[in-house]
């Protein structure tokens, strides 16, 4: 797990909700986080696959989720239903997706997957041997969206 | 009359938003493909104007479902409308026929200006 991987993560969140929500998402400090961990109610895994490899997981708050879901859709939601978890289930591709393009340049290609939401209270998820790094990103009035990265490069690289 | 178009996506959400804005904007939405597999089988039963195409999904991806639908049909117009923006994904997209590459997340205006120009 490199320190750099996050940086094109982050600049994809910030780029992305940008465009969906119309407000810049600040960053905030970046925390290492053990292998089992306790997460947010609402997530989004996301399987990246390539010279990196491993997971990404976007993980809110319900409260969060309801709101950015409602900026995605155009309409305020009454519940969390399967169009809302998609909407928040593509965000997640979006920004995966710019994500790996940023890593692509930078030398490292890799895939992304369909991602995957898991919802519920208390649960825990634990990323095996690969260390993770955690960094929020904090959209005015609607909450944080935590990204969790658990990347390692696959094998070791061959010099040009 | 109306452009006829096949929206493929994964994702519900990516399926109604894409299906506003064609239908507000003149478009006739004949089928939604939530896989490429069901995309090739919707082509080959609907035969639409244009194909919008995501390239990450389950069963089947984009990329090879538009190699199999302009092996069907050589004059297909298929746009993809994708995340992932990478350079060799975008060559290898356009080399096996795509009309246009859309990023997500798109402007309506990017989506309404590929269609009418493909077809």
């Amino acid at each position: 797990m490199k320190v750099e991987y996050v940086g094109p993560f982050v600049d994809g969140a910030i780029n992305v909700l940008t465009t969906l929500l119309g407000k810049t998402p600040e960053r905030g400090k970046l925390s290492a986080r053990p292998q089992l961990f306790t997460s947010q109610q609402v997530n989004v895994v996301c399987g990246v696959a390539g010279v990196i490899e491993g997971q990404v997981i976007y993980g809110m708050s319900v409260q969060t989720a309801d709101k950015v879901a409602s900026g995605m859709i155009g309409q305020t939601i009454i519940t969390f239903d399967a169009l809302a978890a998609s909407a928040i289930a593509e965000l997640g591709n979006m920004i995966s997706g710019h994500s790996v393009t940023a890593l692509a340049s930078a030398g490292f290609p890799c895939d992304i997957t369909p991602p995957t939401i898991i919802r519920g209270n208390n649960v825990k998820i634990s990323t095996m041997n690969v260390p993770a790094l955690v960094i929020p990103i904090k959209i005015e009035g609607l909450g944080e969206i935590e990204i969790t990265i658990c990347l390692r490069e696959k094998a070791a690289r061959i010099a040009a | 009359m109306a452009k006829r178009i096949l929206i493929t996506d994964d994702a519900l959400f990516m399926r109604v938003t894409l299906k506003k804005i064609l239908t507000e904007n003149g478009f006739e939405v004949v089928g939604e493909a939530q896989n490429g597999l069901e995309a090739v089988n919707m082509y080959k039963s609907l035969s639409p104007d244009i194909v919008t195409m995501d390239i990450t999904m389950p069963e089947m991806d984009g990329l090879q479902a538009l190699k199999e639908i302009r092996a069907i049909d050589p004059n297909a117009n298929v746009i993809m409308c994708t995340a992932m923006g990478q350079k060799a994904m975008v060559v290898e997209a356009i080399q096996a026929g795509a009309k246009d590459f859309i990023v997500k997340p798109f402007q309506p205006d990017r989506v309404l200006e590929a269609l009418n120009k493909a077809a």
